[in-house]
């Protein structure tokens, strides 16, 4: 009795801890929407009888080309994911079933840059895509972040969990090495890809600091750093527009987090975010 | 290579044309080959020939390297020295896809992502075969199987033997003219095993395929070969049709891997009148040919008789059809099936005769020695 009595006071605390936290991740977001449906003069009086309106949205609209950020937003996405996949897929798959003289040496360099923080080389990158003339394009700041150690670390290590005959099957049905890796190793690996894909996403959405140095015009802002702008220099400290602006910028993360989040969820446990 | 198909698929399509469901199968043979894998020699010098349409068992405990002949002539493994003909083209270095081999591995291999139907095609699909005749001979291979109805499961849906059907009709509708298996039966309970084993047997001889097949199960090997290949440490120990290892055994190591239960070895030495039973005054059980050599009798061919070899029984073992007698004698302990039911308390002494020849081994090289045969003189002890 002691036992089962003290252990439904264990689940209590827990789970009181747990939508203690949740409360505290939500507060910022209840905050921001609540900013953003009222009229300025509420942004810090809160009551329940205030006006409801939508002008914030409307006006933050205007105020800034968050359309153009957006877009650059989803454009920097699509591409950091889709080079990824691609170099990433290779690379495992070489490092996973290939054999040739010093794989594992290299296997273990591409490890190191798991340890390295993007942060530590903003200057050295700076200078290196100055020189390549990139300076303020899309490219520049997806080229830091295309050839990803975790996600050569991630697909290797699933390409590896697929049983060998599997790959001899097909070998002997006629495929060769690019058609097993697309028939075979890349179907299996599918919910790596997935996991994978939304981790890679939900970060180069969220990603401020590099793109804020590295672009200086509208037409290659994404969505972060063109918030970030506005939000210091165009508006002083007009919350309803600065949080109906932030409720746009992350309303389609929000979204997608609500249709994957089981997904989500999985993927953030696999690993670290890279 | 994917665009052109291979040449060995050249006249099969005329015959294919003619004939419902004949392939014909082509020749094996090995000429010297080995694999080493550093200190290692998997396979030792190996030399074989596999008759067109025939069906070949490479026999041997686990370790013997049958597993890796079979994925040298399937082109999965590189042989290390030696030569691999496929009906007279020498494909020692040619990828697996262009052998003309079809494979069924232990595990099935089926592609968990694919359907039934996929899995079966997805050969046919990475050599461009047209759809057309892609799906003529998926309908023709579910029928031969019974496995109409699962053609749109995954292979998760299903059952081992269902999966075991599946690897086969992969295996079949490639038309190639060599199937090789690797243990297909092993994850199979008893009962499917048997029966699978005959539905096997009866698809090599309907379709007149070449069939290598792998397995460290001597019934198996018995009941389905032509031809029984035994390995033994990376080294042929005998090359034989069923019978003829049954009946003569080339080696103790032979003689003691097949038959339920295996062969009695025991230990002969010389007396004036010939060889007896190490431990024993006789019967003399061969003619003498050295000091020391080892006997061997077939524990169906023992019986029991008024005289003979004095033993006394250490256990019995009653299976239905017959008993199996283990009888203590000299130095060696024999194992005797006998027909019925025999009871017999341990303890028992008992004589047991045999109207066999009794087969005689080097002691040392345990090679089977060719000596007269020698039938164990009753009237003697009359």
């Amino acid at each position: 009795m002691m036992v089962a009595a003290r252990s439904r006071l264990g689940f209590g605390l827990e789970t009181l801890g747990a939508w203690m936290l949740g409360v505290l991740w939500l507060l910022p977001l209840l905050y921001a929407a609540w900013t953003s449906i009222h009229p300025a003069a509420f942004a810090t009086h809160f009551d329940l009888t205030a006006p409801l309106t939508l002008q914030n949205f409307e006006a933050a609209w205007q105020a800034a080309p968050f359309a153009r950020y957006l877009l650059n937003t989803v454009l920097l996405v699509s591409l950091i994911l889709v080079v990824q996949f691609v170099l990433c897929t290779l690379a495992a798959f070489a490092f996973a079933r290939l054999r040739f003289a010093g794989r594992d040496l290299l296997f273990a360099i591409v490890l190191l840059q798991l340890m390295v923080t993007p942060d530590v080389l903003l200057v050295e990158n700076y200078r290196t895509l100055v020189q390549l003339h990139l300076v303020d394009t899309i490219l520049a700041i997806a080229l830091p972040y295309l050839g990803s150690a975790f996600g050569i670390f991630l697909l290797r290590q699933t390409f590896l969990t697929i049983p060998q005959p599997l790959d001899d099957a097909a070998r002997l049905e006629g495929c060769g090495l690019l058609a097993r890796l697309w028939r075979v190793y890349v179907p299996l690996a599918r919910p790596t890809y997935i996991a994978y894909g939304l981790v890679s996403v939900s970060y180069h959405w969220n990603n401020f600091l590099w793109p804020l140095i590295i672009t200086n015009s509208v037409g290659t802002r994404p969505l972060t750093v063109g918030l970030a702008v506005f939000a210091t220099t165009d508006q002083g400290i007009d919350w309803s527009i600065i949080t109906a602006a932030t409720l746009m910028t992350s309303a389609p993360l929000l979204v997608a987090f609500l249709l994957f989040q089981r997904q989500f969820v999985a993927s953030f446990m696999r690993a670290g975010i890279r | 290579m994917v665009g052109t198909g291979p040449d060995w698929a050249g006249g099969r399509t005329a015959l294919a044309a003619t004939t419902a469901d004949a392939v014909t199968g082509a020749a094996i043979r090995l000429t010297g080959v080995s694999r080493v894998w550093g200190a290692t020699r998997a396979l030792d010098d190996i030399s074989l020939h596999v008759p067109p349409a025939s069906f070949t068992v490479l026999l041997g405990p686990s370790g013997c390297g049958k597993t890796t002949c079979l994925r040298i002539v399937a082109g999965l493994e590189t042989a290390t020295g030696g030569r691999i003909e496929i009906g007279d083209r020498d494909v020692t270095a040619l990828p697996p896809a262009a052998r003309g081999v079809a494979m069924v591995f232990q595990s099935y291999a089926l592609f968990p992502h694919l359907s039934v139907a996929e899995n079966i095609t997805f050969g046919l699909k990475a050599r461009r075969v047209p759809r057309p005749e892609r799906t003529k001979r998926l309908a023709r291979a579910a029928e031969v199987l019974g496995i109409e109805a699962l053609l749109n499961r995954r292979p998760a849906q299903l059952s081992g033997g269902q999966q075991q059907r599946v690897a086969l009709g992969r295996a079949i509708v490639a038309e190639a003219p060599v199937c090789l298996m690797d243990e297909p039966l092993s994850n199979l309970d008893a009962q499917l095993r048997a029966d699978m084993r005959r539905e096997i047997l009866g698809l090599q001889r309907r379709l007149g395929i070449t069939m290598l097949y792998v397995t460290h199960d001597q019934t198996e090997a018995m009941g389905m070969a032509d031809q029984i290949v035994l390995l033994r440490d990376g080294r042929i120990e005998q090359d034989a049709p069923p019978a003829t290892m049954y009946a003569e055994p080339a080696t103790t190591f032979a003689a003691s891997f097949i038959g339920t239960p295996p062969m009695n070895l025991f230990p002969l030495v010389r007396r004036a009148e010939g060889m007896v039973l190490a431990g024993t005054d006789g019967p003399v059980l061969a003619a003498a040919i050295a000091d020391a050599a080892v006997g061997g009798i077939r524990p169906e061919h023992l019986r029991l008789a008024p005289h003979g070899i004095e033993a006394s029984v250490a256990h019995a073992e009653y299976l239905g059809a017959d008993t199996i007698l283990g009888c203590r004698t000299g130095s060696a302990t024999l194992l005797a099936r006998l027909p019925g039911h025999v009871v017999l308390a341990p303890g028992t002494p008992v004589h047991l005769a045999t109207d066999a020849a009794v087969q005689v081994f080097d002691a040392a090289t345990g090679r089977r020695c060719l000596t007269r045969p020698h039938r164990m003189q009753q009237e003697t002890f009359a």
